[in-house]
């Protein structure tokens, strides 16, 4: 029991300190557009569906007199339009309404996904990239693209990969030293770090058929892992819906196993603390750590997981058990429980905490210090244009802070984006309580 | 093994859930539950009239795996012109009993047999791999469906008897009352070899009919095992008999002046056929023969410009291959606006191409065989039509071995009027059309003689307006696949050439297997207060 209460008293401690350290959002006004915008999104059910519907729709969207239909379309769904837009909807009449409402509209559009979305490329990426290396703050490179239905679109992501890494592992070494993002107490970290999703990678995954999407997926990841390995880059494996998560450990776990992957390259998969049965999945993971094929230790970077709605209604209309915890609460307390199994399960492992939970990140920390290791046995993560004031705080309390960097188009980053909209504007979430001006001592309860 | 069937529940409807099959340790348990349907079979399949197991006059049919046509599944004996007379007169007897019991008796009888179904999930589902190929997610699905309508039309029927309100005015009491129509003749299809013959059988029994039930020719063995769900739940022998057999046997059963209705879900030309025949009044019929009838489709999805083709073409594939295309409801035609057209038929033809066909037992299987030689045979000479009038954008073939398998076509350039845009297949053929705009897909739509389901990708509210506005299907499905509609959330059925019933799973489909009854009473001297 005192163990439990100098763990909450070190978490405070910590969680006080990293609010201290948060920049002041007045200084950055566009930001503060963002946020109004949202706040007023969260504060309506109807008008928060009409932005994002709309938002989904923009890159399908062929001139801007479309775009001002499709909006307004969506707006006259809700019931009470909000001044400002009432008078968006009046502007629509005319042509010359509709081009200007569609430029205002698609302007703000990308405006917000520039927030979330670091570049069109790796190569147009690489400037934000270097400058958050800069400041401290290490990234993880996704690559955003459609759904992948035919060979040639898994071949063409395999392709954008593996460029990638070349791309970021050619431009990397030119970065100056910044030992904390370099080196933890298992050894050199890359710096070049590239995710994958392996949904993407094959047009078969057939969620009541692993076996012939895990082959198709593995001629495609084998290489991945090569050029990872060679290029001294981190690939690691994002993971997606419960649709594909036994296929996609399964795959990993096994190809990460073969003796030509026994040396590198670095690599990680993903645990969702939203699942119930998460803890079951995590040790099946610690497990295949222990038995030590590898001398590049796994990481495994835990979330709470961003397919909730997804599993949810999926459940519902099957009428399945519902994978996922219900409550914010359960979740919350199923993280930590997980952070604590991760952090006990050093040297076996590599830990990337990512949360904007101020009340989980601070927990990973304290408990990695009462653990007795050193900060630098814990990455955190964050999410870039979520968690970017987050990242800045951890990285000037001198932690190890990734930031979750989507690369891409337009057209294949909306979904991505919606995902992240939905996420920051639940009546549920941390960062909307945090916008709120809930108190700091009510952030950093126990759950 | 009879299990006591847990106590049912009169209480709300909630659909069966279908098998968690993205589990391994679900998966894990189909395999078993082959081998041991596999070790039971052929199934034998009498005569059923009433209690009365009979030979029938000596023919019989066969029902085989269309995987492994040589694999013997069912075997039937056909119910001669004699059988169907004695099947019908035996359930002209034992109409008035059943037809008295209170309708939540004749609920108990149906949730007992959905409760006997529940507890042979596997065994079914497995039944309906090897009878009908139906791949296992599709099979199971199949199975709970059959459990949904018995369910629903029990509960259906208990409020059906309450009768409906009327105006009321000093000195008249006013009702509206339903009554059963007597026999039912329940002739059902292949495809969904155990949900519609289900259906039609439990929304007819619900009410207080009694059935004589012709299943398919090519699935008797399933629907032997609805005959058994019934007795097991209670309903009596005289309330179901069972007459297998081809298109003899269901034309005695249309003509027999003892039917009082028929359910029929199958062919447009069949269907035709039943209601003419049914028009006809033999001697001594003393009443009209309505026949509730669900047909075909040539189901068309509508892709406007502002569709998101990640979400479309894995639905698109979805309703045009499941099953090999072998559903009413099925996609055969792809209505695409120009902007987003060779975009569309380039991605939707590569997911065709990736299309895995082979048997219905192995879950790795997009594709499996279709029901029978002369099937495949057909959608060989669709396939070959368009390849000379069109063009085929992109083929899956089949791997070599038994079965009748067949290549999974994806059509484009068709010339208007081409039968491949106009006829129902039934197979794994979708053709692709650029149209200029919405409105010109809306006009092909409302240009074609049937009417069952459609779809729309669309993400512009004021485009899913008008086209619901517009379409004249029965079933259309915005922004999802066009197949699977659930009992109690999607009534189904079609419109124009599509039926000519009201929906199945749906709220009214009862009243199509009642009369009703209007009594007004005169209350001036009851003493009753004005």
């Amino acid at each position: 029991m005192s163990g439990t209460a100098e763990l909450e008293r070190e978490l405070v401690r910590v969680g006080r300190r990293l609010a201290a350290a948060f920049p002041s959002s007045s200084h950055q006004p566009l930001r503060a557009l963002d946020e109004r915008a949202m706040q007023m999104a969260s504060a309506d059910r109807e008008l928060r569906a009409a932005l994002f519907r709309f938002v989904d729709v923009v890159p399908a969207c062929r001139s801007l007199d479309d775009l001002a239909r499709h909006l307004v379309s969506y707006l006259e769904q809700v019931p009470e339009t909000p001044p400002p837009l009432a008078a968006a909807m009046r502007i629509s009449a005319t042509r010359a309404g509709r081009a200007a409402l569609g430029a205002a509209a698609a302007g703000g559009v990308r405006h917000l996904a520039h927030r979330f979305i670091v570049g069109e490329t790796p190569e147009a990426a690489l400037g934000t990239l270097s400058r958050l290396w800069e400041d401290g703050i290490g990234t993880s490179v996704d690559l955003l693209g459609e759904a992948t239905v035919t060979e040639a679109e898994a071949d063409r992501y395999a392709a954008r990969c593996a460029g990638a890494l070349q791309r970021l592992a050619a431009a990397t070494p030119g970065w100056p030293p910044r030992p904390v993002l370099e080196q933890d107490p298992h050894g050199p970290l890359p710096r070049t770090n590239v995710c994958v999703k392996v949904s993407a990678l094959t047009p078969l995954l057939r969620p009541d058929a692993p076996r012939r999407g895990q082959l198709d997926a593995a001629a495609r990841l084998r290489p991945l892992l090569r050029v990872a390995r060679d290029a001294g880059a981190h690939l690691h494996i994002d993971m997606e819906s419960l649709d594909t998560r036994e296929a996609v450990l399964e795959l990993v776990l096994g190809l990460l196993a073969e003796e030509e992957f026994g040396a590198g390259p670095s690599a990680g998969v993903v645990v969702q603390a939203y699942l119930r049965d998460s803890p079951a999945q995590l040790e099946r993971i610690l497990e295949w750590a222990r038995a030590g094929r590898r001398s590049t230790p796994l990481t495994v970077r835990l979330v709470k997981g961003a397919y909730w709605d997804h599993e949810l209604v999926q459940a519902r209309q099957h009428g399945w058990e519902v994978p996922v915890f219900e409550h914010r609460r359960d979740c919350d307390r199923n993280f930590e429980a997980l952070t604590r199994a991760l952090l006990a399960a050093f040297p076996d492992v590599r830990v990337a905490v990512a949360s904007h939970n101020l009340r989980s990140v601070a927990h990973a920390i304290a408990a990695n210090r009462l653990s007795g290791a050193p900060d630098s046995a814990l990455e955190l993560q964050v999410l870039r244009g979520l968690g970017d004031d987050l990242g800045r705080a951890l990285a000037s309390e001198g932690h190890r802070v990734r930031s979750y960097c989507p690369v891409g188009d337009m057209v294949s980053g909306m979904a991505y984006l919606v995902r992240r909209l939905l996420e920051n504007t639940s009546n549920d979430s941390f960062l909307f309580a945090r916008a709120h001006g809930a108190p700091l001592d009510e952030l950093l309860k126990a759950p | 093994m009879t299990a006591a069937p847990p106590p049912p529940t009169l209480q709300g409807f909630a659909n069966e859930p279908v098998l968690e099959l993205r589990r391994a340790s679900v998966r894990s348990s189909l395999g078993p539950a082959l081998e041991s349907l596999d070790a039971a079979l052929p199934v034998r399949v009498p005569v059923s009239v009433g209690a009365d197991a009979r030979t029938g006059g000596g023919a019989r049919l066969q029902s085989s795996d269309p995987g492994a046509p040589g694999r013997v599944v069912a075997v039937a004996e056909i119910a001669s012109v004699d059988d169907v007379d004695a099947a019908v007169a035996e359930a002209a007897r034992g109409a008035p009993a059943w037809s008295r019991l209170a309708p939540e008796r004749r609920a108990q009888a149906l949730i007992s047999a959905a409760a006997w179904m529940r507890a042979r999930r596997l065994e079914l589902a497995a039944l309906e791999v090897r009878e009908c190929a139906k791949p296992w997610r599709e099979a199971d699905a199949d199975v709970c469906e059959a459990i949904d309508y018995l369910e629903y039309y029990a509960r259906g029927a208990i409020a059906l008897g309450r009768g409906r309100e009327l105006l009321q005015v000093p000195g008249e009491r006013n009702e509206l009352h339903y009554a059963p129509r007597g026999v039912v003749g329940v002739i059902s299809p292949w495809n969904f070899p155990l949900a519609i013959p289900c259906g039609m059988t439990a929304a007819a029994l619900a009410v207080g009919n009694t059935v004589v039930l012709k299943p398919a020719e090519q699935s008797p063995g399933l629907g032997q095992r609805l005959r058994d769900a019934l007795l097991a739940g209670g309903v009596p022998p005289a309330a179901i008999s069972l007459a297998p057999g081809a298109a003899e046997t269901g034309a005695a059963l249309v003509a027999h002046p003892g039917v009082r209705a028929i359910a029929f879900t199958g062919s447009l030309a069949v269907g035709r056929r039943i209601i003419a025949q049914a028009a006809q009044a033999a001697p001594g019929q003393r009443h009209f023969k309505p026949v509730i009838a669900e047909l075909g489709g040539k189901n068309c999805v509508i892709v406007a410009a502002d569709a998101d083709l990640d979400e479309a073409i894995p639905a698109i594939v979805a309703s045009a291959f499941g099953y090999a295309g072998q559903k009413c409801s099925a996609a055969a035609r792809v209505l695409v606006c120009e902007p987003i057209a060779p975009q569309l038929l380039e991605r939707l033809a590569g997911a065709v191409h990736a299309l895995a066909i082979g048997q219905a037992q192995e879950l790795d299987t997009d594709v499996p065989p279709v029901i029978e030689r002369e099937a495949m045979e057909r959608v060989g000479r669709y396939a070959a039509e368009a390849a000379a009038r069109g063009r085929i954008a992109a083929q899956a073939q089949p791997p070599d071995g038994e079965g009748w398998l067949c290549p999974a076509t994806l059509a484009t350039d068709l010339p208007d009027g081409s039968p491949v845009l106009e006829d129902e297949i039934f197979g794994p053929l979708l053709a692709v059309q650029s149209v200029r705009d919405v409105e010109a897909a809306c006009d092909a739509v409302d240009g074609l003689s049937y009417a069952l389901t459609g779809g729309l990708f669309s993400r512009d509210p004021a485009t899913v307006s008008r086209v619901r506005a517009r379409t004249p299907v029965g079933n259309l499905y915005v922004n999802r696949a066009i197949t699977g509609a659930m009992v109690g959330r999607q009534p189904f059925g079609g419109n124009r050439l599509s039926g000519t019933g009201l929906k199945a799973g749906g709220p009214d489909y009862l009243l199509q297997f009642v009369e009703q009854r209007a009594v007004c009473e005169n209350t001036m001297r009851h003493g009753l207060e004005v």
